[in-house]
Formats: C-alpha cells, structure tokens, sequence
C-alpha cells in the first residue's frame, strides 16, 4: 500500500513559533493514503489536522519529514513548483465556499482552469463538465449570491475538480451547512469517491467521518488512532 | 502563468465590483491628467504658432541685415580738420546701406536673394497725400526689390511680383482699415489709389535745367522748403495711380504702403513737367542779382527786384552783386535725374536688407560673411530659439503642476490597491490554493493599478479634448486680437499618447508595493483571514 500511496508522510514535523515559545503542530507524523481512499481527518480545534491538511496540499510546508503527494516531493518545491503542484494534483474545498462573488459558477470553477493556460473554449466544456458531475449544470450562469449555500459548496467541489485532481481536500466543507445540505454535500464527495476520486475531509462532523473508508484522529500533533470504517 | 486576456478579464472584474473605489481612484488621476492635457496642448499650441509664424514668414532661412550701431568719433568727417573753432560740419558718416554693399551680399554663396528695404515718408517721396474718394490720408512708403526675398504676408490680393515695376501698390492693414475697408479687405484689391504730388514738385533728385537760376537753399532741395521759390513752384500737383494688388498682414509691418523700389526712385518721372513755363525770375539769394545790374547802396537794382542780401534792409546792400532779372519764359525738357544708387545713398541708404539663404543650414555662415562687411546681420534662429525656450519653459512650469496633481492621484492609487489587497486578502488564499502562483497574484494587482491609470489617463485626455474644443473659440477670439495669429489649439496625437500612457505607467508603479504585498502573503494566513 505505501508503495502504491497517493499521499505519504515521513516523520513530518511541523513548529510554529510564537514569541520564544515553539509548538509543534504536527509531531513526527507518518502517513500513507492509498488512492481512491475516502479519508476522514477529526480532532479537536488545533489539534494540527489543518495543518496536516495545508501540508498535503502543498498550501504549508513542513519543517521536517517528507511529504510525497502522487510521486511529488513537496518538501523540495519552490513557491512556482508548489503552485502547479496545487493546480494540477490538489483541488481544495473549504468550509466558507471561497467563491469569487463577481463571477458565475461556470467562471468559478473556470478559475483553475485560467490559472493552468487552459484554453478558453475547453476550459468551458470542462467547468460544463464538473458543474453537471455535481448537479448544477443549470446553475452554470448564476452568481454565488443567486444559489444556496448546499450549491454554493457544490460549485466549490466542481471548482476543486476541474484540472481533475489527484485528491480532493475539503476543509469543515458541511461547516456552514444545515445537516440535510451537509449531508448532500457529503453524497456528492462520496459519489465523486466512488468515481475513483481520492477524498480527504477535515470535519469535526462524525456523521461525515461515518461516511470515510478511513478516520485518522488528529490531537496534539500525532495521529492517535486511524481506523477504518 | 495566465494568459494576458485573462489578466484583462480578471483584474477589470474586480474593478467593476468596487466601482466607488475605482471611481474616485480614476477621478484623481483624471484630474492630473486633464490638467496636463490642457496645459500641453495650449503650451505645444503657441510653440507650433511661433515656429510655424518664422517658417511661414520664411523668417527662419532670413537675414536681416541693418547699419551696425555707430556712436565711435571719427575725425575724417571734419571737412576743415585741425583744432579751433569754426565751422566743423562734422557730417554723420555716410551709410553703409548702400546698393554697392546690396551687390556685395548677392555674391555671397548660398544668398538666393536679396531685397532691400527703403523706407520714405510721403514728402520725401515727393507725395503729399494718398486718396481714395473722399479719403485722404498720409503717405508713408517703403519700397524693395520684389524678387521674393522679401514677402510679406498678404492678407488678401498677391505679393509683389518681379514684372512689377510701377504703378502698383500694397497697402498695410492698417490703411486698408483707414480707407474703410476693414474686414473687406478683398474688395480693396484692384483698387485705384491716387498718389497727390506737391505742387512744385520736380521729382525726386533730380536737378532742374541749368537755364533755371540756381535754387534757392531755402526752399530745399525740390522745392520742399518755406519759401515760394520760382518758377517751378507754379507747377501743378500731379496725381499717379497707384493699383492696389495686396493687403499686408499688419504682423508684417504697419502703418506703410509698399511700392517696388525701381517705381519709388522713379517715381519722381511721371511727375516731372515736360516744359516750364515761369512769369519771371525773382532774384533767388545770397543777394546776387541777375546778370549785368550793379547793386547801389540803398538803391533798388530795378523797379520790381530791390536788390539787397535777403532780410537785409535795402539801406545796406552792398555794392558788387548783380542784379538782373529774366523771363518771363519756359524751359522744355531737359530734366535730369540722379542714379538710383545716388538717390538711395543720399536717402540715407537702406533701411534693411532681407537676404534669403538657400539652406536652414546656411544661415549661420552667410550672417557671419555679412558681419565681415561692416554692417549687422540678425538671423531669426536665434528669435525662433528663444521663443520655442520661452515656450518649453512655460510647458515645464505647467507640465509641473500637472505632474504634481499626478502624483497626489499617484499616492491614491497605492492607497486604492493597499485597500483592495487587504479585502481581498482570502480571495488571494483561494486563488494561491487554485494554483496562482505569487508573479500572478503580483501581475494581476499590477495590471489592476495600471489599468486605473488608463482608465484615468483615457477619460482625462477625453475631458481634456471636450474642453479645448469649447474654450477654442473663446481662446481663438482672445488670440486674434494678439499677435498670435496662426495659433491651432488642438490636442496633439501624441499627446494623447503620452498622457494615457503616463499614467498608466503611474498606476503601474503606483502598484508595484500593493502587488508585491499581495503576493507576499502566505496563503494559509491569507485564507484564514477574516
């Protein structure tokens, strides 16, 4: 399975400095995830699993260990390196949605594509594309303000997998949810799962966890308990 | 890397969401940019006006040759020399303005031509007054050589041409309005003036018949003076025609009419009788008499004429002169006239001379030739130089105040984007997280500021051009009654392309600081941010 992992850690440290005081967010954290996993990261509030979260994603960089993300080392990237990395492997779903409110789902979910050179014409077949994996392709013309709050975090989603990414990483993505819209936003990743899509979520939501193949536990820096559904 | 369409698409979006914001950014810079368009336009405007006022006037290839300044003592022109009292008659050095010298420059290489100026007023020329109708008026003349050196400009009719030899006339504007023809002055052209001889006039230079006694000083050189001097002063006023064929500009010259200077030594032929008749001869001066009469003391010579020294009562004449008299009689033809050079040398000469050289670039030399003939010679690239520093200096005192306005607009473009970096600081995480890179994230708030730059530089030139085309009539009216006659006040193309992209380069800098910190931020801060 390490061999074969989408995602995998060595001893990977983390510290922030606060004034004379270091803490270690992440702890010599080891990892492997295995493609087309469903993962759950829980733990209390800062107990370092966004942290792990930005370092898988190429967000944050760790102070020590290896981070390896679909045959990339992370940890030897420049800022260029690790901005294509995030555009090319990595699509990110956070808690807030995080759209562009002046630009329309179909131009939300363009974004990435704009950031990649894609070309005009297949970047709108490919947003097309995701917003309909998700449910909305007659949404594409409306403005963030113009859609819900379970859509808005569909469009996020679509956005996350228009370069068609190795993992999606959504952040607390039913956070601002009601549980009936969260549990439709939690549908839509399990389906995008089970198209073969590798899915990490960060949630405190033990519904959500409930729907992961796998929980990895995050509290002060280590991973206490991983278990699988 | 974006592409640029897409920098174009994203930044002018962001634009558009903050529209207050950009608004008043624009309108600060617009300001400047108004303020410099106007100002440049109306400074690059007179520049044109007086550069292209030399040129039209063909001022820049002319040199204007005068007599040099003369205040040295010279010894030579005491005809007795020597100290003591007496009759010094130190005579003003004769001119160097003279035809020979003309010669001399039109053998200058380069000089295309040469006109020589002559100025005379009306009784020098032997004419009293010029007519028109019931008009009368002065008659002030200068005359040249009509070979294009000298061309005035007309404000209506033609130039002098070099088939014009007599009989015709340009006037100034300002006669042209004297004899009513303000503002018409194309119907003054073909026009017939009537040039008004004194009576008594025998022409200019020219020497009566030896037959004729000897002329009385007192009456002048062609019976110009007081006293009623003999036949000639019996002639009758003659009247020449003179065709009006241009109207000259008045930033020419003013006050004058223009002759060719063949008609103007001339002049005095037409007027000139064919015969003379006279009753009798007075005796003219100087107490002498005729011919064959002793003078007696206290005795008249004769029954008509005493004879006696003028103003000396007959009590003290002397004997010895003669007295006598003759006539009546008439003398036919006969008249002689002096050489033009003479007429010109005793007329004091040339009052200038217009040289035209054939080159821009040979006006130099051919000035400094002409120096080395005793005489001065003014260049306009000198003129034409101090006008167009008079003017850079004006356009840099304005193009200050236009840049300073500029920069405050400046300041405000930082602050706009310093703003709009801050509130966008979470879409910069997104963006980060999408996969932006830092130079993007920097292009794209450079390309914003730059792009406010623009916007404020296009709508400033536009004001700008509205408010030249209004204030061009008024401008225009101010204008004409100064000496500025030529002035086209409109906004240069390149202006246009200077000020936009002025201050699109103004926004670009401007936003240098607010990009780089906007790419600066790290992008899980940037996403946490609140």
């Amino acid at each position: 399975m390490t061999a074969t992992a989408v995602v995998r850690l060595d001893d990977v440290t983390k510290t922030y400095q606060l004034g004379d005081e270091s803490f270690n967010a992440l702890n010599a954290v080891s990892l492997a995830i295995a493609p087309g996993a469903f993962v759950a990261i829980m733990g209390p509030s800062g107990s370092g699993k966004s942290t792990l979260a930005n370092i898988i994603g190429g967000l944050d960089r760790p102070t020590r260990g290896n981070v390896v993300v679909d045959g990339e080392n992370l940890a030897k990237m420049n800022d260029a390196a690790l901005s294509r990395f995030r555009n090319e492997k990595i699509g990110f779903v956070f808690q807030a949605f995080n759209l562009k409110g002046d630009s329309t789902a179909l131009e939300n979910v363009m974004l990435p594509l704009v950031f990649a050179r894609i070309r005009p014409a297949e970047r709108k077949a490919r947003a097309a594309e995701c917003l309909e994996r998700v449910g909305l392709s007659e949404r594409q013309s409306r403005l963030p303000n113009q859609l819900s709050g379970g859509e808005r975090q569909r469009v996020a989603i679509a956005r996350a997998l228009a370069n068609d990414p190795a993992m999606i990483i959504a952040d607390e993505p039913t956070g601002n949810l009601d549980s009936a819209r969260g549990d439709e936003i939690v549908e839509v990743l399990e389906a995008l799962n089970e198209e073969g899509v590798t899915v990490m979520v960060i949630t405190h939501d033990q519904r959500v966890g409930n729907h992961a193949h796998q929980i990895i536990e995050v509290r002060d820096g280590t991973l206490h308990r991983m278990r699988k559904r | 890397m974006m592409r640029f369409r897409d920098y174009v698409a994203l930044a002018f979006r962001s634009l558009r969401r903050s529209r207050l914001r950009s608004g008043l950014t624009i309108s600060a810079l617009l300001v400047g940019a108004t303020g410099v368009t106007i100002m440049l336009t109306f400074v690059t405007s007179v520049k044109n006006a007086v550069v292209s006022q030399f040129v039209q006037t063909g001022q820049v290839r002319q040199i204007v040759v005068a007599e040099n300044p003369n205040l040295s003592y010279d010894p030579s022109g005491f005809v007795g020399g020597g100290p003591g009292p007496g009759p010094g008659g130190g005579s003003a050095p004769a001119s160097k303005m003279t035809p020979a010298l003309e010669a001399e420059i039109a053998a200058i290489p380069h000089v295309s031509a040469v006109s020589a100026m002559f100025s005379n007023n009306g009784p020098g020329a032997g004419i009293e007054y010029i007519s028109l109708g019931t008009k009368r008026l002065q008659a002030q003349f200068s005359a040249y050589q009509p070979n294009g050196a000298i061309e005035p400009p007309l404000v209506a009719g033609r130039d002098l041409g070099s088939s014009d030899t007599s009989d015709v006339i340009l006037v100034s504007q300002d006669y042209a309005d004297a004899l009513g023809f303000k503002n018409a002055y194309t119907s003054l052209v073909g026009q017939t003036l009537e040039l008004h001889t004194r009576s008594g006039y025998t022409g200019v230079g020219a020497t009566l018949p030896q037959v004729l006694p000897p002329q009385n000083p007192q009456c002048g050189p062609n019976q110009r003076g007081p006293v009623d001097c003999g036949p000639t002063g019996s002639l009758p006023a003659i009247v020449l025609h003179a065709r009006v064929v241009g109207v000259v500009s008045k930033e020419f010259r003013g006050q004058t009419t223009f002759i060719p200077l063949s008609w103007m030594v001339g002049i005095s032929d037409a007027a000139q009788p064919k015969s003379v008749q006279y009753a009798q001869q007075s005796n003219f001066g100087r107490g002498q008499c005729g011919p064959g009469q002793p003078c007696q003391p206290g005795r008249s010579c004769t029954p008509n004429q005493p004879c006696r020294q003028p103003n000396q009562p007959a009590s003290q004449c002397q004997p010895g002169p003669q007295c006598g008299q003759q006539g009546p009689g008439t003398v036919t033809g006969g008249w002689t006239r002096d050489s033009t050079d003479k007429f010109i040398t005793d007329g004091g000469g040339f009052q200038s001379m217009i040289v035209d050289a054939d080159n821009i670039a040979n006006v130099a030399p051919i000035a400094s030739s002409i120096d080395h003939l005793g005489v001065n010679a003014a260049t306009g690239l000198a003129a034409l130089a101090e006008q167009k520093n008079k003017a850079n200096a004006l356009g840099a005192v304005l193009g200050a105040l236009g840049l300073i306005a500029l920069g405050i607009a400046a300041l405000g473009v930082t602050n706009t984007m310093v703003m709009s970096v801050l509130e966008r600081t979470r879409e910069i995480g997104v963006m980060r997280a999408l996969g932006a890179r830092r130079s993007t994230i920097r292009r794209l708030f450079t390309f914003e500021a730059a792009a406010l730059g623009f916007f404020g530089g296009l709508f400033g030139v536009i004001i700008g051009y509205v408010f030249v085309l209004v204030a061009k009539p008024i401008i225009g009216r101010a204008v004409k009654s100064g000496k500025l006659t030529g002035l086209n006040f409109s906004v240069p193309i390149w202006l246009i392309v200077l000020v936009i992209a002025g201050t699109t380069a103004i926004g670009f800098v401007s936003g240098l600081l607010p990009a780089r910190r906007a790419a600066k931020l790290d992008p899980v801060e940037a996403l946490r941010y609140e």
